[in-house]
């Protein structure tokens, strides 16, 4: 018969429980995408329409001269914003499909997956460190540059910008931001978790992603069928963007009609989530 | 919630646990205990070995019954994770990690501090021999080390169950020895260690404790010598990658034990079949290093063979 030890053995796992315990996900998973320079590039690259924007209101603050046709061309007040907003969509969509295609498909695939799972982390945990990986890297390109935009305007232009009934301006920048970064989060981690290849994952995610505004936007030109914005994800942040920014809308449908589109997404993306986070067989 | 174990539970336990996946039933009415020190979970291939392991493991919800790690229920309490460590079978992930980084970042999910990761990770890189690669991708890792690094993740965090999915299979003779020695001496220091195999030689030199699983039921479970003496009348194949197969073949040719020999076409593979795997093992032990043995494998088809006679008994 076997004896084994009995000596007292100290207990030293961590007890309670980190509170924070999908944060070393997050953490790894940016350390490796930012080591790699063409990502880095990328991420600066999602910079350049502030830069385009800052320089616009500089111009706009600085040369009194400019002819009054364009001045009242170009946007004023939250319509600046919402226009930001309209030309960082397609960057953040490079950036999350580079970012997030493989994020769940490579674990699927190589059965990480069933390591993290046999650490103290729940499902959810797992989920929301890859989500985490994804918001930070778009908020870093929308809300940051989107808060400093706000903060530009506001030092150059406090006359047009400084007021009281532009005071919501700054949360809706901010709340814009976060729209954009999770309804892109969401639906890249989903599509990413449908597949087994980060390659697959990210053509899937941006061809749906550009197909479906291509769609959109054919089926809104010939059939003028203004429900079409709800069957692009863009279409139905910008419309929702539009709303929050008190930009005039481009479409005419309520802005409540492209946000319970974007929860639908949402709610889809999380279902696709639980469906196929999961521990799997390894066939070889 | 506590991670503190339920005084007097068996660490792992199945009541009647069932598993199926659509039609398929991996695991079929499950009823076992895994008593403290290393027990050996033997079956062919698609028996239900992972299955069980990772509904242990409480990667799965059994379908039906209940399976309980430490006292509480597998699935659904990631507290216990604290107290377990999982070695799965798949190797290639994390490739772009160094042997550190890849331990430092699990322990890190297990909620140690950072020095602490950093210590804990290079003690368990040195207890599997894998200290002077520590700074070296995994992707550069031969499938001896890699299968060394996923137990020294496993071990880490110093749990007091272990659940090893085939923790030998295609080590090379020298690391296979380790490995077992690794088992072997956490056993004896208290530990309760699951290990799945389709071998049967394998199991034999971890521990004596069988549970014997086949189409997703317990056959038997208990001493492995009595399933020993029944595989004798069964030939064992054993498939080897070697540097000098020939050299190999030469050393083996005058056995009486060795019924047949053949080479692959690669010239670097070569399957003996023998009627009595201890002695090969034992003259294989004296040449391995000569001849350079990188890998070995052995086909359950002989273990088959011996579940289809317990079947039928």
């Amino acid at each position: 018969m076997p004896v084994y030890e009995q000596t007292y053995r100290r207990y030293e796992a961590r007890e309670p429980l980190r509170t924070v315990r999908f944060w070393p996900i997050t953490r790894e998973a940016l350390r490796l995408l930012l080591s790699r320079w063409a990502f880095l590039g990328l991420v600066v690259l999602c910079w350049l329409p502030f830069l385009g924007f800052a320089i616009y209101l500089w111009a706009m603050t600085q040369f009194a001269q400019v002819p009054e046709g364009m001045l009242s061309a170009l946007p004023r007040g939250g319509a600046v914003f919402a226009l930001y907003f309209k030309w960082q969509l397609p960057l953040c969509l490079l950036l999350t499909t580079f970012g997030g295609a493989g994020l769940v498909a490579n674990d699927l695939r190589t059965g990480a997956i069933l390591v993290y799972l046999s650490r103290p982390l729940t499902r959810r945990d797992y989920v929301i460190g890859k989500l985490c990986v994804l918001m930070a890297l778009n908020l870093a390109v929308t809300l940051a540059p989107g808060l400093l935009l706000y903060g530009v305007a506001c030092a150059l232009a406090p006359a047009q910008f400084v007021t009281l009934e532009l005071a919501w301006l700054g949360p809706a920048v901010a709340l814009h931001a976060l729209l954009l970064s999770l309804s892109l989060s969401l639906a890249a981690l989903a599509v990413s978790a449908l597949s087994k290849s980060g390659r697959v994952a990210g053509l899937a995610f941006f061809g749906l992603m550009i197909g479906l505004d291509i769609v959109q936007g054919i089926v809104g030109v010939i059939a003028h069928w203004t429900p079409a914005i709800l069957m692009s994800v863009q279409a139905c942040i910008n419309a929702v963007g539009e709303a929050l920014l008190g930009s005039p809308p481009e479409d005419a449908l309520h802005w409540i009609w492209p946000a319970l589109a974007l929860v639908a997404v949402w709610a889809a993306s999380l279902l696709v989530l639980r469906t196929r986070v999961r521990a799997v067989e390894i066939v070889r | 919630m506590s991670t503190a174990p339920v005084v007097g539970a068996a660490p792992i336990e199945f009541v009647r646990a069932s598993r199926w996946y659509g039609p398929v039933i991996a695991l079929n009415d499950v009823t076992a205990t895994v008593p403290p020190g290393v027990t050996g979970l033997l079956g062919p291939n698609g028996a239900g070995k992972s299955t069980f392991l990772k509904l242990a493991a409480g990667q799965f919800a059994p379908s039906q019954g209940e399976v309980r790690l430490l006292g509480r229920p597998a699935w659904g309490s990631p507290e216990v994770f604290h107290r377990v460590g999982f070695c799965p079978e798949p190797d290639a992930f994390w490739e772009n990690l160094t042997g550190l980084q890849f331990l430092a970042g699990l322990l890190r999910l297990s909620g140690f501090e950072e020095a602490e990761c950093r210590e804990r990770a290079l003690a368990a890189l040195d207890t599997v021999a894998l200290a002077d690669a520590k700074d070296r991708k995994l992707g550069g890792y031969s499938k001896g080390m890699r299968q060394r690094a996923k137990i020294a993740q496993a071990i880490a965090h110093d749990p007091d169950v272990l659940l090893l999915d085939e923790p030998v299979s295609g080590l090379d003779p020298v690391n296979r020895r380790r490995v077992i020695d690794l088992v072997k001496k956490l056993g004896r220091e208290g530990k309760t260690i699951l290990v799945s195999s389709h071998i049967l030689h394998e199991v034999e030199a971890l521990t004596r404790r069988v549970l014997l699983i086949h189409n997703g039921r317990v056959l038997a479970e208990g001493d492995i010598r009595e399933i020993r003496d029944l595989l004798d009348e069964h030939p064992h194949t054993v498939t080897l990658r070697s540097r000098e197969p020939r050299a190999l073949a030469r050393a083996f040719v005058d056995a009486p034990h060795i019924l047949t020999m053949s080479f692959a076409p690669d010239g670097e593979w070569l399957t003996v079949q023998t009627a009595k795997p201890d002695e090969f093992y034992g003259v294989l032990a004296d040449h391995a290093i000569e001849a350079g043995v990188t890998e070995m494998y052995s086909p359950d088809e002989d273990l088959e063979s011996v579940f289809k006679y317990l079947v039928a008994r």
